[in-house]
């Protein structure tokens, strides 16, 4: 019966309806519980971009900032107070307005539960008033300009609604009250859940796409099959060989695969010996050939690592001289070699190098298992090793383990991603700046390799102070500088931003001939710049495809 | 009854048994729960951040007798803990969500299973040498040496991808809802079908040989030549004597044999993406939401042990012999 | 079913007489046969199987004649290399399953008493609690490494062979030669090593194939959920990375068809060997014989006592 029943009929494939945009994004879940509190992480998406707004957007491919709920902002007595111009007439989907009291109360909240202020804000912010119904005026303990992205990036919630939740810690908003573009919970089971327009969003005519449709895959195989089977209009897996698996089978099949993500490290622990040592470093990046690297663990999807590791997030930063001086990053076999003589490490009559101790160098590389792009990259590497004398085993790791050690310094070699931020100056605080550098044995959330730039240190202190934009690129140029002749980590190669979409059903997404945003529906939270954008095709009849 | 209330104890000690290996696994192993938290968030989340959610999942320290008096009083009122992935969801809530599904895969393909290949070990016990015979046993065997998943994954290549015969995963139509309508239960067949079948093609092996060595057994006995003997017709024979006999040993494994399915569907689901128990349990594996983990591996236990316990009663009923059996 | 077949065994069993007269057994060991040579020579011939050799996804030719991973890294040689390993872990789990499961269940079936009770109860619970997931909750939390999945195996697979092995036992000491020595005041462990054991020779060999089977065939499930060393070149790892490549999506059947054969392959040699085995010692299966004998039928394939429980 089973059998007739499933092949007897042949089933019609869940095609969704007109102006429902079917998409997979961040997050690969086996099945989908109700929860959209943005103010904790992982909420079903689009909650902190698209059904929650923030106040203003850094776009990632144009690197601009888009004002959002905010119409402009602006430093006050050097850079020790920000002020917040709120938008007029925004309603959240109850009908309630906006107010600067609601961007208050929602920086009141990150205060008072220290779990829900995700970015550490409160570490800098002193305090945060409304005056008035149009302005928030944000006080600082010092002067932090690097930190504007994460207060500016902070979704709103509404404080006639919060105020009286018991503990938004565990809160799962399951009806949010938002000013986003799709705030009507329309459908929601385990497998599947539909968000409809807001009627009344502030930006008038938008959405054009009636609902977002969020089917549940629990991981790429099946998110692919619905992709190639032309199900998804929109998505961001990794697809293997995607020229021949996708983009072949239909015209209206297309991705985009910038190098924009985060940039995948070599981690060297520099509070053991021999990593401690610039040329050891190196030598050891040198050893790497970069180009089979993207091969075979990133399916050339991405380029190798220049010597300054910024991917093309930051590529209005980059300074072609410090690309030009970082020749540390080319595979040089022989390059290496000699920098490790020097470095006085011998070859014994094994052909393995001895280190200080006169023992042969043998190394662990950590990873985490089941991550297969680190592990084949960490092969990589391994053999590569092994051509200049020193033996190095891959390592693998639960994800607990792995990220336990990293904080702690407790490791060798280590594969591991870097973090983000608008501008170079985050992202090389967190690989050579002094106060990030904790004691081995204590968590750290970033800098685990212990790294302090010395050199470094007032370029970040200036450049924390620093609003004019002329001062900050020559700032952000010279740490380029100093990390290529430091080299503090090895970068290997930036991540790229998956994104794939079907323009069957719907058009307006941004790609490499048009880009103005990030196509990924990973990147939060410029991903509401694309959600306002898209539209339905129509065909000459006025129907839907 | 005697023997039914023993079986009932033996049950309740597995239950106790299976509920402390839970509580002592994560507390002897080296393995850390809090770090997958740390991991999941990949440097988005401020330490401190970390650290209050940290205590707001509740990883508790103090003394093990208390932890362990904590977690059974938690037990009792169905309280296994948070989710890690699904913050801040109970595990029963993650883990109510695929029980259904499972129950209803691994319970079909099992009573499938058991009903096919017990009619086709009658046939081939019956009518040995004949074509069933020859012909089956050794295909079943090989296709039976094959994993599980494998034949899934080629299943639904086949079928679902590039035939386009059977929907790709999920057990209904994305965005229908359940009802009682004849157009959703066939559409939660069409979605169950592959998953089963595999499961059964995978099962079909084992029931059939079994049922077959014991028609083998009862056929050897003096009886059945003794009715034969007496002239009854050869199919009266088959049915009434020898395989209603040879059936009971058969019945037994079925409770026992609901672990062995239940595994074998878990795998399945995973290829199907059917949203059932083991669907959640290796997302939680690759997750590392070892709360999650847990909670299913108890709820599977659980769900294994009433199983068995209903055979037990049902067979006791049905059969005055192990009314008297050892066990 | 198993146990209910293993009340006593034939005396006097030759495995020689088994490969002479049973076309099944000698099947099974041809196939076994076929691939010990590949395991013992293939790596003499194909090159490091975690080289990489040439672009992903290349299909079957003749320089790479079941073509390339979405690695580009040779099949063939992973095949061979992955046969290597798995039957070895195979075997050594199979071993030590026994070894334990006779261990426990001599030492029940032998001692009796509250030390039988005890440990039947343990038995019976092993076997009640369902293995797959216990074995994945187990392995979750071991570290990843060689060793981890070949652990758990041992720890969630043993139970089935204990009780087998305590019914054989407990109908062992009953007979005549057993209670003689024990009499004779003979130490237990003379009486279990050197009159019991040997007995149980024929059982004993039937379980190392049924538990090498099953650990491979566990082996090979775990380590494609990722658990285990992903790292080592096994049947379960060449799966893993299958699947992982997306074999499918990219059509590249040859990357999991020869480990996929590989493993229905020496699973079917290996319960055509069984099934032989039981046939010729266990005398349940041989009133078939007499049965055949009466019916005057020919081509009987005698049936395979394959338990649906626990494996």
């Amino acid at each position: 019966m089973l059998v007739v029943l499933a092949l007897g009929c042949r089933p019609e494939r869940a095609k969704a309806p007109a102006g429902v945009l079917t998409l997979t994004a961040v997050e690969q879940q086996a099945t989908w519980l109700r929860n959209f509190n943005p103010l904790m992480p992982g909420p079903r998406f689009p909650s902190q971009s698209g059904i929650y707004e923030p106040l203003a957007i850094y776009n990632s491919v144009t690197g601009e900032w888009v004002p959002w709920l905010a119409t402009a902002w602006e430093w006050r007595d050097d850079a020790n107070t920000l002020a917040f111009t709120i938008r007029q007439n925004v309603r959240f989907s109850d009908g309630q307005p906006l107010t600067a009291e609601d961007v208050a109360f929602t920086f009141e909240l990150l205060r008072r539960y220290p779990a829900l202020d995700q970015k550490a804000v409160w570490k800098f912010l002193d305090s945060v008033k409304a005056e008035g119904p149009g302005e928030v005026v944000l006080r600082f303990k010092r002067p932090f300009v690097p930190g504007f992205m994460a207060l500016a990036h902070q979704p709103i919630v509404p404080k006639h609604v919060w105020k009286d939740v018991e503990n938004p810690v565990t809160f799962t908003d399951p009806n949010p009250i938002a000013t986003g573009p799709f705030t009507q919970v329309r459908l929601f089971q385990n497998q599947v859940y539909e968000l409809g327009r807001n009627p009344d969003y502030w930006q008038p005519g938008k959405p054009a796409i009636d609902a977002l449709r969020l089917p549940a895959f629990p991981g790429n195989d099946q998110a692919n099959l619905a992709l190639i089977d032309g199900e998804l209009d929109w998505a961001a897996n990794y697809v293997p060989a995607i020229d021949r698996v996708y983009v072949s089978r239909d015209a209206n099949h297309h991705y985009w695969f910038p190098p924009m993500g985060t940039t995948v490290m070599l981690y060297a622990n520099t509070t053991r010996a021999p990593f401690a040592d610039a040329n050891v470093r190196k030598a050891l990046s040198m050893s790497i050939d970069r180009a089979l690297m993207v091969d075979v663990a990133m399916s050339h999807y991405t380029v190798p690592a220049d010597a300054t590791a910024l991917s093309a997030l930051y590529e209005r930063w980059r300074d072609p001289t410090a690309v030009k001086e970082g020749d540390w990053v080319r595979f040089d076999v022989a390059g290496a070699n000699a920098l490790l003589d020097a470095a006085r490490l011998p070859r014994g009559p094994d052909g393995l190098r001895r280190g200080g101790d006169g023992k042969p160098l043998t190394f662990t590389i950590a990873v985490v298992n089941g991550w297969s792009d680190w592990v084949r990259a960490a092969q990589v590497i391994a053999r590569g090793m092994k051509k200049i004398g020193i033996t190095a085993s891959v390592h693998l790791l639960d994800q607990g383990t792995w990220f336990q050690q990293l904080q702690r310094g407790d490791f060798e070699l280590a594969v591991g991603w870097s973090i983000e931020g608008a501008a170079p100056y985050e992202f090389y605080r967190w690989l050579m700046s002094a106060d990030t550098v904790l004691p081995v044995g204590t968590a750290a959330p970033g800098n685990w390799h212990r790294y302090a730039s010395a050199a470094a240190a007032p370029v970040f202190t200036e450049l924390e102070h620093t609003v004019d934009p002329a001062r900050e690129k020559e700032l952000e140029a010279q740490l380029q500088h100093l990390f290529v002749a430091e080299a503090p980590v090895i970068p290997l190669f930036p991540n790229p931003a998956w994104g794939e979409f079907n323009t069957t059903r719907f058009k307006g997404f941004p790609d490499a001939q048009h880009p103005w945003a990030a196509l990924s529906p990973n990147k939060l939270p410029d991903v509401l710049l694309v959600l306002t954008a898209l539209e339905p095709v129509t065909l000459p009849d006025g129907g839907a495809p | 009854m005697k023997y039914l209330l023993k079986r009932l104890g033996f049950y309740a000690v597995a239950a106790v048994f299976a509920v402390t290996l839970n509580f002592l696994l994560p507390r002897l192993m080296p393995g850390d729960a809090a770090g997958a938290l740390f991991a999941r968030f990949q440097g988005k989340l401020s330490p401190e951040a970390l650290e209050a959610l940290r205590r707001a999942i509740g990883i508790s320290d103090g003394p093990l007798w208390k932890q362990y008096l904590d977690y059974l009083w938690g037990l009792a009122h169905g309280d296994l803990g948070t989710s890690i992935m699904q913050f801040p969801a109970p595990v029963l809530q993650v883990v109510w969500t695929g029980l259904g599904w499972t129950v209803l895969v691994a319970g079909l393909a099992l009573v499938l299973g058991f009903v096919i290949g017990t009619a086709l070990g009658i046939l081939a016990g019956w009518r040995r040498g004949g074509l069933i015979d020859t012909v089956l046993p050794p295909l079943l065997a090989f296709v039976g040496a094959f994993p599980y998943f494998w034949l899934a994954m080629g299943l639904l290549f086949l079928f679902g991808f590039e035939l386009k015969l059977v929907p790709l995963r999920h057990a209904y139509a994305d965005g229908s809802t359940p009802a009682f309508t004849f157009s959703f239960i066939a559409d939660v067949a069409r979605h169950a079908a592959l998953p089963i079948i595999t499961v059964i093609i995978a099962t079909l092996g084992g029931w059939m040989m079994g049922m077959r060595s014991a028609m083998v057994a009862v056929l050897g006995t003096e009886y059945l030549a003794l009715g034969r003997a007496k002239g009854l017709s050869s199919l009266r024979l088959a049915w009434r004597y020898a395989a209603r006999n040879a059936l009971l040993p058969n019945v037994t494994s079925l409770g026992m044999s609901l672990g062995f399915v239940l595994g074998g569907s878990l795998l399945t689901e995973v290829v199907f993406s059917y949203p059932g128990l083991g669907f959640l349990m290796v997302q939680a594996v690759r997750s590392q939401d070892f709360p999650v983990m847990q909670g299913l591996f108890v709820m599977i236990t659980f769900a294994v042990l009433t199983a068995n316990a209903l055979v037990d009663v049902v067979t006791t009923v049905i059969d005055p012999r192990t009314r008297s059996r050892e066990s | 079913m198993a146990a209910a077949s293993s009340g006593s065994r034939a005396q006097g069993f030759s495995l020689f007489a088994l490969i002479r007269s049973n076309g099944r057994a000698q099947v099974g060991l041809g196939v076994l046969a076929m691939f010990t040579l590949v395991l013992v020579l293939g790596p003499l011939v194909c090159g490091d199987p975690s080289d990489y050799v040439a672009i992903p996804y290349l299909a079957p030719s003749w320089q790479h004649l079941f073509g390339t991973t979405g690695q580009g890294k040779d099949v063939l040689a992973q095949t061979i290399v992955g046969t290597r390993a798995s039957l070895f872990n195979g075997l050594v789990v199979g071993l030590a399953v026994v070894a334990i499961g006779a261990a426990v269940g001599v030492t029940a079936g032998y001692f009796g008493g509250r030390i039988d009770s005890a440990l039947s109860l343990l038995v019976n619970v092993l076997l009640v609690v369902p293995s797959l997931p216990l074995a994945i909750v187990i392995a979750a939390y071991l570290p990843p490494g060689p060793y981890q999945v070949a652990l758990v195996l041992v720890a969630t697979g043993w139970a089935w062979n204990a009780r087998v092995l305590r019914v054989q036992t407990l109908s062992l000491r009953e007979r005549d030669f057993v209670l003689a020595s024990r009499v004779g005041g003979e130490p237990h462990w003379r009486i279990i090593f050197v009159e019991m054991l040997p007995n149980m020779g024929p059982i004993l060999l039937t379980q190392l194939v049924g538990a090498t089977t099953y650990a491979i065939g566990a082996e090979v499930g775990l380590e494609f959920l990722g658990l285990g060393d992903v790292g080592a070149v096994t049947w379960g790892s060449n799966l893993y990375w299958a699947s992982n490549d997306q074999a499918l999506l990219t059509g590249a059947w040859w990357t999991f068809v020869p480990t996929g054969t590989c493993i229905a392959l020496v699973g079917f040699a290996l319960s055509l060997l069984n099934t032989s085995v039981d046939e010729a010692t266990n005398p349940a299966l041989r009133v078939e014989r007499s049965w055949r004998k009466y019916l005057g039928t020919v081509h009987v394939k005698p049936g395979m006592v394959t338990p649906v429980v626990g494996r």
